[in-house]
């Protein structure tokens, strides 16, 4: 199939337009992008500033929409070296199948975002230029990330990400959420230090710092890169809020107003989860690989578990869908026993590989609906305890509805993109024998099952007889429910490995 | 066996056919979101007399057997009739028609009836979709919408009892939905399909090296939803607390889509004695445990709900049968007997309301209904019931069962006569029976028909079967058991304690501190884990962790 598109775009027959652009330099438009935005915001005020910022996310979308057809028709991988330099001297960006999905997940997620912030202007929850400028550079940052290839620039992706990052937790300035930001500071400093220090390892072992070159050149018997790749990964795992390194998340990233808590949960944690994976299926040598897969899957199952339990005790709504981004993303790990790091994949490893890429995906977009949802939820209601949510559903019929839509791609209900990947990777555990994953991936859904529907059950009722409710306008309940559905529209995606996910594969 | 014909068969060509398959599904759901319109909603009494109309046409019309309707990607969907399907199809189209006709009437105060409404179409499409989809992952999604849609059911009256009951189902709902998810991946990975159809699926069931997990999956969670012991807790509960019309549709349709998963998925000419002679134990000790909790019952509606609990027994048992001896026939024959079950029960809990709330007039055709039909449930010979009961019996392999399985209708005759004499017993309340009688009459009459009309086209035996002398007196002898065991009972009834509904469950709730404590433990290791100490350690363990594994060979 690929072949035929690849010929098909060579012929020039169709698509045209796209195919005259060179692919290369839309890798670095699309991570210069949102960078622009920040000028009009600096120099022209809030208002010019906050349309400019939609325009420049609606662009960025553009661009990485053509980026992922161009990569998907082409069945190869974009390139771009920057300066014209190659690596090991120059700093290289590539799209893969893999990257240009999540390049096209965050534009998309940002724009869906993005819109929801900008009804917030009447209400005290309105924060331009400060927020703008920031999640700018979160745009910026997680594109850097999902197309950098060497350690030094996807370190500088990650300090980006978390200098953005931090200051959008306490953005109004409250002690808690001060308190939770230098906390979350704290680790993501603690993750960079043990980041670097993996990095200058593997430089020191390899003379590059090119993941794919440092890959073909590491000694798998070699003691130091068995202590460089657990450096780094102990680093990037608390960036990434792996359990049980997770104490951060949870403060942080429930105590931000509801646009900055979306980009937070949906979208800047997935960047050292990517990390992550690209450590252990690029990097590492697939000997190793194989040997610490069952380590961090058995992480993740205690992510899923543990934090899963966690979200179940919380009385707060923000709370509970805090722990349950901690929880969601150990499901990513349990994909790692069931691939091999490099060659060609059998189906049931195609299949892991594609329900946990697809995973991160529907997850971000049922994330940020969530997140978005209970921030109406909370202003209608002027509290978000869950004990006392009745009543919501008729304050707020759209937010509860996208919460509750995107609650059944978290529990793997049909049709979502949750229920797709959970399908996925329980396929792929029982064809390959490992039937423990599956039955975490079962006791995950019943957890996500629990807490989703308790919510929903309680947002259902009927409200007490004194409750007052703030009007919210459909227009700002709106743009939860688009993703929501979104997150909906995944489920649709076949039953089967995806061989663009697979582009670009080492 | 000859075919079951509901109508002319032949009467609609295949394209019209896959129309009518597919409206069935999709009308329900068009009107569902009609109503969310003002405009529409004026007109939802009328609406609601056109959502089941397609499946009951498909039901009549369409051939079973012929129409496979599989739409295009990106929808997996595939729908197809078949005998058992088509039964159950028609009998809940009827049961939703006069149920929907019912409900407009007793929900005409209720302020929240359009939520009501939104919830039993979604409820019904779910229902129809179960009974019409062909492939395992359209079933899944049948099978969630028609559970997870029956919530909005059970807890409409918001009472603390309701969100209690709404609470347990949808909790059990959520573990029967893992227990057959992992089923359902099971199968589709001993077939080259990614998402085979349900038929496809079985029939590599027997080389499939999951088969030993399968079963036992499949035979949770579909037992779950049946409410075969001891899983059948929720159902008092949830039966019980919804509105009248709610009630019949629960416990007369949504209980149904058990069946449906078992008749579907179980192997078909492949015996499995040891798990078929344990569905039956299961379902034997069901129907008699549900005839004896519901006869301590003080409210009506709880009464009832185990008669169904008890009912659902005695379907297993003829399902457990079939799968020990890999007998085709006794799966349409559990459908048959499940169709007969499922409009009966409709119709007493449409007499039940009726005679709550239809004031002095209804309460007299509700109690006359509810007599009628608890005879018929019991199989009094010349009712539909008698020929759902006289089916069944060929089924059981052993004397044993077959005698137990007979007598179980004495135990069905004295729930029926307790639950009479708890309407009795109620002081007739002011109401008004407008728009009540109508469709809780209509609804009977049905029920205590139909499976006399559909007994030869199901069993190829003539009606007369039943009407001979032994039949009728096979029938007659439990009858008279249950009416002197009811006798007996009237005298000691105030002595018997009523056992709580949800029984088990009650019990189960003493569970509720260890089930706190282990939260709060969980809370405290949070806590722990928040401590700067323990990260420390925590980070650096981990990094110690991945080099050892990595390092000592």
């Amino acid at each position: 199939m690929t072949q035929d598109h690849a010929s098909f775009l060579a012929d020039g027959s169709g698509h045209l337009l796209l195919a005259g652009l060179p692919p290369g330099p839309l890798l670095a438009l699309v991570i210069i992008l949102p960078l622009a935005g920040l000028v009009p915001l600096l120099l022209a005020g809030p208002r010019v500033g906050e349309w400019a910022a939609m325009t420049l996310a609606g662009l960025g979308l553009a661009v990485a929409t053509i980026i992922a057809l161009q990569v998907w028709w082409s069945g190869t991988p974009a390139i771009y070296h920057l300066g014209g330099w190659r690596p090991p001297l120059g700093i290289a960006l590539r799209a893969d199948g893999v990257s240009s999905v999540l390049l096209v997940m965050s534009a998309a997620v940002f724009c869906g975002i993005g819109l929801f912030a900008t009804t917030g202007r009447d209400r005290k929850t309105s924060f331009p230029p400060t927020y703008w400028m920031l999640s700018l550079c979160v745009a910026s940052g997680l594109n850097l990330a999902f197309l950098a290839q060497d350690l030094f620039t996807l370190y500088v992706a990650l300090e980006l990400l978390t200098f953005a990052a931090v200051p959008l937790v306490c953005l109004e300035g409250k002690a808690a959420q001060l308190e939770a930001a230098l906390t979350y500071l704290l680790f993501a400093l603690l993750g960079s230090l043990l980041y670097l220090l993996g990095a200058v390892l593997i430089y020191a072992e390899t003379g590059t710092l090119d993941i794919g070159l440092a890959g073909q050149r590491l000694a798998a018997d070699s003691a130091m890169t068995g202590i460089a790749l657990a450096l780094m990964s102990a680093g990037l795992a608390a960036k990434a809020a792996l359990f049980p390194l997770y104490l951060w998340l949870p403060p942080a990233h429930a105590g931000a107003p509801p646009a900055a808590s979306a980009l937070l949960s949906s979208l800047v944690i997935k960047a050292p989860i990517f990390l992550l994976l690209r450590i252990w299926l690029g990097l590492a040598p697939a000997d190793l690989a194989e040997r610490a897969a069952p380590v961090l899957a058995i992480l993740g199952t205690g992510a899923i578990l543990f934090c899963g339990l966690r979200a179940l005790g919380q009385t707060r709504l923000k709370l509970l869908i805090a722990y349950s981004t901690a929880a969601q993303l150990g499901y990513v790990f349990l994909m790692l026993p069931l691939v091999k790091s490099s060659g060609p994949l059998t189906i049931p490893e195609a299949l892991a590989w594609t329900g946990g890429f697809l995973h991160i995906v529907s997850h971000a977009f049922a994330k940020a609906a969530m997140f978005m949802a209970a921030g109406v939820i909370a202003e209608a209601l002027g509290h978000d305890r869950i004990r006392a949510l009745g009543g919501a559903a008729q304050a707020a019929p759209l937010s509860v509805a996208a919460f509750a839509i995107g609650g059944l791609s978290l529990m793997g209900l049909p049709p979502s993109g949750g229920f797709v990947a959970k399908v996925m990777l329980l396929t792929a555990a029982i064809q390959q024998g490992v039937p423990w994953i599956a039955v975490v991936v079962l006791a995950g859904g019943l957890l996500a099952g629990g807490y989703v529907l308790r919510v929903v059950v309680c947002a259902l009722q009927r409200p007490e007889a004194s409750a007052t409710f703030v009007q919210i306008s459909l227009r700002r309940q709106a743009m939860a429910l688009v993703l929501a559905v979104a997150a909906i529209v995944l489920g649709f995606i076949p039953l089967e490995p995806m061989g663009f996910l697979l582009v670009g594969r080492p | 066996m000859s075919r079951i014909r509901w109508g002319v068969p032949g009467a609609t060509d295949a394209a019209a056919a896959d129309v009518l398959l597919v409206a069935s599904v999709a009308v329900p759901l068009i009107v569902a979101v009609a109503l969310v319109s003002k405009g529409l909603r004026r007109h939802a009494s009328w609406l609601l007399l056109l959502a089941p109309m397609p499946a009951l046409l498909a039901a009549l019309l369409v051939r079973e057997g012929t129409a496979l309707v599989v739409l295009s990607p990106p929808f997996r969907l595939s729908l197809a009739l078949d005998e058992a399907g088509g039964l159950l199809l028609g009998g809940a189209a009827i049961l939703w028609l006069a149920a929907g006709r019912f409900a407009i009437a007793f929900l005409r105060a209720d302020p929240s009836c359009n939520r009501f409404l939104v919830w039993w179409l979604f409820t019904m499409a779910g229902s129809f979709a179960v009974f019409l989809v062909a492939d395992l992952a359209s079933f899944y999604l049948a099978y969630a919408l028609v559970s997870f849609s029956a919530f909005g059911l059970v807890a409409h009256d918001d009472s603390a009892a309701a969100r209690r009951a709404g609470s347990l189902y949808l909790s059990l709902t959520v573990l029967g939905e893992a227990f057959l998810i992992a089923a359902f991946v099971m199968l589709a990975a001993g077939t080259d399909q990614a998402n085979p159809l349900i038929r496809d699926a079985v029939a590599a069931f027997p080389t499939s090296p999951w088969r030993g997990a399968i079963l036992p999956l499949l035979l949770l969670g579909f037992t779950l939803k049946m409410g075969l012991f001891p899983l059948h807790i929720w159902m008092p509960l949830a039966h019980s607390v919804a509105p009248a019309p709610g009630s019949a549709a629960l416990s007369g349709i949504v209980v149904k889509a058990g069946v449906i998963g078992l008749v579907r998925f179980l192997p078909e000419g492949l015996p499995v004695p040891g798990w078929g002679a344990a569905l039956v134990a299961a379902g034997m000790v069901t129907a008699y445990y549900g005839v004896a909790i519901g006869l301590t019952q003080r409210h009506p509606k709880r009464a009832l709900a185990y008669s169904t609990v008890s009912q659902m027994g005695v379907v297993g048992v003829v399902l457990g049968a079939g799968l020990e001896t890999g007998d085709r026939a006794a799966l349409l024959l559990a459908a048959f007997y499940a169709l007969n079950h499922m409009l009966l029960k409709g119709s007493m809990f449409l007499a039940v309301g009726l005679a709550s709330a239809g004031g002095r007039s209804g309460r007299r055709v509700g109690v006359a209904a509810m007599a009628m039909l608890g005879l018929g449930l019991a199989g009094l010979p010349l009712t539909g019931g008698a020929f759902a009961k006289y089916a069944i019996k060929v089924v059981p392999t052993s004397d044993a069962a077959v005698f137990l399985l007979t007598l179980s209708a004495a135990g069905t005759m004295a729930l029926m006569l307790h639950v009479v004499l708890l309407l009795l017993r109620d002081e007739p309340k002011a109401g008004t029976s407008a728009g009540l009688v109508g469709p809780c009459v209509a609804l009977s009459v049905i029920a205590m028909a139909l499976p006399a009309i559909l007994f030869q086209a199901v069993t190829g035996n003539l009606p007369s079967v039943v009407l001979s002398t032994g039949a009728f007196l096979g029938a007659l002898w439990p009858i008279a058991l249950g009416g002197a065991l009811a006798a007996l009972l009237v005298r000691l009834r105030d002595r018997i304690p009523e056992v709580p509904a949800g029984d088990l469950f009650a019990l189960a709730s003493r569970l509720a501190p260890a089930a706190s404590r282990a939260s709060d433990l969980a809370a405290t290791v949070d806590r722990a884990l928040g401590r700067w100490q323990v990260a420390g350690v925590a980070i650096l363990g981990l990094v110690a962790v991945l080099s050892t594994v990595m390092i000592v060979r």
